[in-house]
């Protein structure tokens, strides 16, 4: 059976049947697969035309490509360019002159399509390359864009202001710099899509209205944009211009913008280095001064080179109020239209005018936004007022009516039924809501509604406050109110409100209105805890207005509220000690002009606080910064009286080393002059600073340390102390070398002062009995006090006045030891001159002094260790050649000293010491003999 | 002995010997002295060199005397109040005077009181006039110094007060003294503090164009007139001369000696309260509370001479000598009328004397002349006119006048080739 199956196995046969499907072949090929190509880019890459789309279009081709007659193909480069690009970014630059012009000449396309992918293309390229480098092809550029934009047919106009977009979003600058075309065209432009819009409207239904007046909205945003780069621009290339005019306007700028708002007009300062490289090309105006004429013409527009260059010409005829007036008389309709149409549209919806929906808020924001930067767009100073005054004429009626008649305005919660609108307008108004930078606050809106319409009321004309009562009224209002509530107030809103607030108290001059706005204000400024940015905003608005407006309007001089608002002055200053340095310095400016305006109530408040201020513990002149003390002490001029606490307190702040020597020499200055016994004529009656007092000062400055902390010296057993011995009958309180040079500079300029009083004699008189009286009895004396001692002595010291013998018995004691301290001074080479300097003087100057202090030296009751310092003391003494005819005087006390010191020597061997003194000596008596007249000196 | 072309004025608080007196700056000699009262600072003048003028010491009357007599008070002329500083015109027409924080303006020839000007915070304590008395400056305690138009004071119908042309208000102290350079209008002016600097501003612009700051508060300023140095009197006693030549461009910086003109003249031991430079710039007059007046060599910073007062020096300064000073039997060629105390002397009723008629211009009464700019402009155009016209235009006349041109320089040629000629025949004659 296994046989016979086995052959069966091998040749089976196969049965083939009709109707049945044949069965496959063992070997049958199984072709049911496909077949793809394997790509290798890098190993394809060579073919040398440069890096290609996917499908193999390199850039010449795409660019060639966008002059196809057929849109599809032209739309393809374009999206083939971006994708080229943005794989390639090398090629942006590489080609951009080609792109750029290929791409601009697009602009005006025919297709809907294509303008979208040029768009598309323009936004990616725009990013890739820097403003410098598109600035040649800027002119080509601009060119196409006003061809787009006065282009017969409607939707590319539409794709025109898409493309100005990108422009303006990546290029302001350069597009400002050529905005006399651009201005005019795009201004055209939106006025006849207005008109064709308002024709619509009128003859459309509700829904259409919106959907235009959402457009506007977004045209609106556009003008705004466009406004505020070309005022960008226009300082830009302003800047450039003039050089030497603006060049600190430039630094200043984000700082002072408020500031300047204020202010009004403010001149701005001229650097003195005139770069003339820079006006060798430039068209800058260099400023001159001229005075031939009856007026003085201070801006004169001299220009080294006369100028070709038409930008510059353009910029010239923007700058004037002519051409803001006649931009304003065709955008400012406008923009009355648009919140005409708005608001009536959304009147239909709701009763009350006060309430707006959040979009027609935004729309009026914006509208007022543009209406402050056209007004901004003047020039500074006459023809700003120009501008106001026509302003006023042409539209304070039409303002009046639409925008005053429901202020202020308010949020109207959104209400219910407006669900049911379709998509598309929910829609919209995300867009609106986006564009316009989210919701607008109604605060920020009615600030702004101010703003604008302030700048409407005239300067120093009083015959149409009556008039502008009626719309000014509501404002005030509202600005008390707002100031008022006690609510916080971000920086930006309350830099708007004060700007208002100024403006309103300069146009109105009437005393009730500052007073009440004032108050307002400073409401806002007693609340606790405000941020540093609105806290130095209120005090900057605080001490210009003191400062700039205060002379020229009585009413605001009057204000009781600025009064008490620069009597609280100090007090803050006090309180704030040295927690915000800038704030104290802005305090401090303040206080400094009006103290030297001779303010009274501030005076008296900072006589009252004067002790708190200059306390030498934590007083201001000593915590704050060094360009505050110096402020400080500067206001220290103008105190009407320098009482003795005060002076007492300002005695302590010169020697505790918290200000600086030069800080406390001008302090002592101050005192000086302001004593009348400087003799520098005040010219007043009153006396600032008693002789007494003035007296006493320098005396507790000289000796550095105040009579309680001398006494408490005598008790102290500190380890700098130098006890007492034969040799330094007082025993020395060392001072640190830091403390012993700043009394060493204080003591010099209390030296001088009381150098130049008048009588001397009088004068040390006074110094004398002070030291017998305070100083004689001590036991324990600091070093830099016996320096100063024997410094100022020489020094103030009358030829014909005869010191006492108390004073001298003292003086000879500080001397000895201060010697003797000089013997242990070798490592402060600073110390060791200083104290050798004063000794040197004081024994040079009073003949007396060296004789008392030669007598004090009792070798018999010196002990053995003491003799080599003795004779140290004395070679030194006998060494300098200005003492040598002094000592010579006192020959014989000399010899007799000499003698007993080696008498009592009893060592052996004779040392080194001993042979140094007695070559001095006989040095010193063997040189030509001095007039032996001196004696008669003793 | 010829009279000298300048004299030293110098006046001291004590007035013991003299008022004031004149000094020879060569030898020292005193030379005239003037009796009766003694000065305050900054408030000697000379106007229109016929009178002295000088304010008295805490009282409110000004002592004037005629300049040729000495010994006698010609008037005084009372005050509303203590003058603090005192400055006529050089060109003698107005007298300013500061009282308290007011400046009072007569007018000499009339004595009317023109203008009181209160825009100063506190006392005055200096005021100067521009060389050409177009502008004047004006500094106070109040740390502010006002530059004011004359014209534009004395004007007459402005309906606001007069305000001042520049506010120079960067001190921090008070001010101590004010020295305008030359120049007029153009000039520069120098103001000294006590806050230790010393300001350059420029009068036409009102800028500031250098700050120099010191160790000392600085008490007198005064330029040479060349304006190569500037010389500041410290409290100290010192004198710093601070060159103005120097290159560097910054607008402040701190007075360091060196060999490049910053140089210091030692000698007085007081503050320094008055200083002046002779009209050549060689000489230096510096007058001090240490009752000393010194003559300093600017060259070589030495003191020259020293005279003696009896009191702190309150004013000295080199004047060029007045032409009738030294002449006894002169009189000034118009008689000083009374000043008036009040603003408007008719409405006091006291003008009966007066006859005269006061003649003020009026605001914007003057056409409004083109600035030197617009005039060379203008002049520019009418020379290349003149040239456009005479190369290209009026073939005629132009013709003409070529020959005639051409006909002259012929004549011309022929006499200068005669002179020649003749004058070598002159010189080579052998003789």
């Amino acid at each position: 059976m296994t046989k016979k199956h086995k052959r069966q196995d091998d040749f089976q046969k196969v049965k083939l049947k009709v109707g049945k499907k044949k069965p496959k072949a063992d070997n049958a090929t199984d072709v049911n697969f496909k077949s793809r190509a394997i790509h290798l880019p890098e190993q394809l890459k060579q073919s040398n035309a440069g890096p290609t789309t996917h499908r193999h279009l390199n850039i010449k081709d795409l660019l060639s490509q966008l002059h196809h007659y057929n849109s599809n193909v032209k739309q393809g480069a374009l999206v083939g360019l971006r994708e080229l690009l943005s794989a390639h970014p090398t090629l942006v630059e590489q080609h951009t002159s080609a792109i750029l012009s290929e791409v601009a000449a697009l602009f005006t396309d025919k297709d809907g399509t294509v303008r979208a992918a040029v768009v598309r293309l323009l936004r990616f390229v725009a990013q890739c390359i820097p403003v410098e480098r598109v600035a040649p092809f800027f002119p080509l550029l601009s060119a196409h864009l006003t061809c787009a934009m006065t282009h017969i047919s409607e939707s590319i106009q539409t794709d025109a202001l898409r493309f100005l977009d990108v422009l303006l979003e990546h290029f302001p600058g350069l597009l400002s710099q050529r905005h006399n075309v651009l201005l005019t065209s795009f201004l055209e432009l939106i006025s006849q899509r207005r008109m064709g819009k308002k024709d619509k409207s009128a003859k459309g239904g509700f829904v259409q209205m919106h959907t235009s007046h959402s457009l506007q909205v977004v045209v609106q945003l556009f003008w705004e944009s466009f406004l505020s780069y070309f005022m960008d621009g226009c300082r830009l290339s302003r800047f450039l211009q003039a050089v030497v005019e603006e060049r600190p306007l430039e630094e200043g700028m984000t700082n002072r913008n408020a500031l300047e708002m204020w202010a009004g007009e403010k001149s701005t300062t001229t650097p003195i280095e005139v770069k003339w490289e820079e006006h060798g090309f430039g068209k800058g105006r260099i400023q001159m001064f001229e005075h031939s004429g009856a007026m003085h013409t201070p801006h004169s527009t001299y220009r080294l080179r006369p100028d070709s260059n038409l930008a510059a010409g353009m910029n010239k005829d923007l700058n004037s109020a002519e051409t803001v007036q006649g931009f304003a008389e065709t955008l400012v309709p406008l923009l009355l239209d648009i919140w005409v149409e708005a608001a009536g549209g959304d009147r239909v919806q709701m009763d009350s005018g006060h309430l707006l929906s959040p979009e027609s808020m935004a729309l009026m924001f914006q509208i007022l936004t543009i209406l402050q930067l056209l007004r901004r767009l003047t020039p500074q100073g006459d023809q700003q007022d120009i501008l106001d005054a026509w302003f006023r004429n042409m539209y304070l009626a039409d303002f009046k009516h639409h925008y005053m008649k429901n202020f202020p305005y308010g949020l109207l919660e959104v209400a219910r039924h407006k669900k049911k609108v379709d998509g598309k307008r929910l829609h919209q108004q995300a867009v609106v809501g986006t564009v316009a930078g989210g919701n607008v606050e109604p605060l920020a809106l009615n600030v702004t509604l101010c703003q604008v319409m302030v700048t409407l009321s005239l300067k120093g004309c009083s015959d149409v406050v009556g008039q502008d009562a009626d719309w000014l009224g509501p404002i005030r209002a509202f600005i008390k109110e707002t100031l008022s509530s006690g609510s916080k107030l971000s920086s930006k809103h309350l830099a708007a409100l004060l700007e208002v607030v100024w403006r309103m108290i300069v146009t109105q001059r009437s005393r009730v209105v500052t007073d009440e706005l004032l108050q307002a204000v400073y409401v806002q400024y007693q609340q606790r805890n405000l941020g540093v940015t609105v806290r130095t905003l209120l005090l900057s608005f605080f001490s210009q207005l003191y400062i700039e407006e205060h002379q020229n309007h009585p009413h605001i001089a009057r204000s009781k509220i600025l009064a008490s608002w620069l009597a609280s002055l100090p007090v803050q200053l006090v309180q704030l000690g040295s927690r915000n340095p800038q704030l104290s310095a802005h305090l401090l400016e303040t206080v400094q002009s009006a103290a030297a305006r001779g303010n009274k109530d501030l005076l008296n408040i900072l006589q009252k606080r004067a002790c708190s201020l200059y306390d030498p513990q934590d007083g201001c002149v000593v915590v704050l910064p060094v360009e505050s003390q110096k402020k400080l002490v500067q206001i220290l001029y103008f105190l009407p009286v320098i009482p003795p606490e005060l002076l007492s307190c300002l005695s302590q702040v010169c020697n505790t080393g918290r200000v600086s020597a030069s800080l406390a020499t001008a302090l002592m200055r101050t005192i000086h002059l302001r004593s009348p016994l400087s003799g520098w004529s005040s010219g007043s009656q009153d006396v600032p600073v008693k002789d007494v007092d003035y007296l006493s000062f320098f005396f507790t400055t000289l000796t550095g340390f105040s009579s309680e902390t001398l006494q408490a010296l005598q008790h102290t057993d500190e380890d700098c102390l130098m006890p007492s011995s034969t040799l330094s009958p007082i025993s020395v309180f060392a001072t640190t070398l830091d403390q012993f040079l700043h009394h060493w500079d204080v003591v010099e300029e209390v030296c001088h002062c009381l150098e130049t009083l008048g009588s001397r004699a009088q004068c040390f008189d006074v110094i004398q009995t002070a030291i017998i009286k305070n100083l004689c009895g001590l036991a324990v004396v600091p070093d830099c006090l016996c320096t100063a001692l024997l410094r100022c002595i020489p020094r103030l010291l009358d030829v014909n006045f005869l010191p006492s013998d108390t004073l001298l018995h003292f003086l000879s004691d500080c001397c000895l030891s201060m010697l003797n301290l000089l013997l242990q001074l070798e490592q402060s080479a600073h110390k060791r001159d200083r104290v050798w300097e004063a000794c040197f003087a004081a024994l040079s100057a009073v003949p007396r002094l060296l004789r008392l202090v030669l007598q004090s030296l009792r070798v018999c009751d010196l002990c053995e260790e003491e003799l080599p310092h003795l004779a140290q003391i004395l070679s030194l003494l006998l060494q300098h050649t200005q003492l040598r005819n002094h000592m010579m005087a006192n020959a014989s006390l000399l010899q007799h000293i000499i003698q007993d010191l080696t008498h009592f020597y009893s060592g052996e061997t004779r040392e080194q010491w001993l042979t140094d003194l007695l070559y001095c000596y006989s040095v010193t008596l063997s040189g030509p003999r001095g007039n032996m007249g001196m004696r008669e000196i003793y | 002995m010829s009279a000298p072309m300048e004299v030293v004025l110098s006046a001291d608080s004590s007035g013991q010997l003299w008022n004031c007196a004149v000094f020879d700056p060569h030898s020292g000699t005193n030379l005239l002295s003037y009796r009766g009262g003694n000065t305050s600072a900054r408030s000697l003048t000379v106007l229109n060199g016929e009178y002295i003028l000088g304010a008295q010491l805490g009282k409110n009357f000004i002592n004037v005397w005629e300049i040729q007599r000495k010994d006698q008070l010609q008037q005084k002329v009372v005050c509303p109040g203590v003058i603090t500083c005192l400055c006529a015109s050089p060109n003698g027409l107005y007298v300013l005077a500061g009282i308290a924080e007011a400046l009072y303006l007569w007018e000499v020839s009339t004595g009317n009181l023109l203008a009181i000007l209160s825009r100063h915070y506190q006392d005055l304590s200096c005021i100067c006039f521009t060389d050409d008395s177009s502008h004047f400056v004006s500094g106070g305690k109040d740390n502010l110094a006002l530059v004011w138009n004359l014209s534009s004071v004395v004007q007459l119908d402005s309906p606001n007060t007069p305000e001042p042309r520049h506010i120079l208000s960067l001190h921090s102290l008070p001010i101590t003294d004010i020295h305008c350079g030359l120049m007029g209008p153009q000039a520069r002016v120098a103001t000294a503090s006590l806050d230790q600097t010393v300001k350059v501003w420029e009068i036409s612009s009102g800028q500031m164009l250098l700050s120099v700051l010191f160790d000392v508060g600085i008490m007198s300023v005064t330029f040479d007139p060349c304006e190569y140095f500037l010389f500041c009197g410290g409290s100290d006693g010192n004198i710093f001369q601070v060159s103005l030549c120097t290159t560097s461009l910054s607008r402040d910086k701190t007075f360091q000696t060196d060999n490049d003109g910053n140089q210091v003249f030692i000698g007085h031991r007081n503050l320094v309260t008055c200083l002046s430079v002779s009209m050549d710039g060689t000489v230096l007059l510096s007058g001090s509370n240490d009752e000393t007046v010194r003559m300093w060599d600017v060259q070589s910073k030495q003191c020259i001479r020293s005279i003696t007062h009896k009191g702190p020096v309150t004013n000295a300064a080199i004047i060029p000598a007045p032409a009738n000073m030294f002449v006894p039997d002169s009189r000034p060629s118009i008689p000083l009328p009374r000043f008036s105390r009040h603003l408007n002397p008719s409405e006091q009723g006291d003008a009966t004397g007066a006859g005269g008629v006061c003649v003020r211009p009026g605001a914007n009464t003057q056409d409004l002349d083109g600035t030197y700019l617009e005039k060379a402009d203008e002049l520019y155009s009418l020379m290349s006119a003149i040239t456009d016209k005479s190369v290209f235009g009026d073939g005629e006349n132009t013709k003409v006048r070529v020959s005639e041109l051409e006909e002259e320089v012929r004549t011309l040629k022929k006499i200068n080739k005669d002179l020649y000629e003749f004058s070598t025949q002159l010189l080579t004659k052998p003789n």
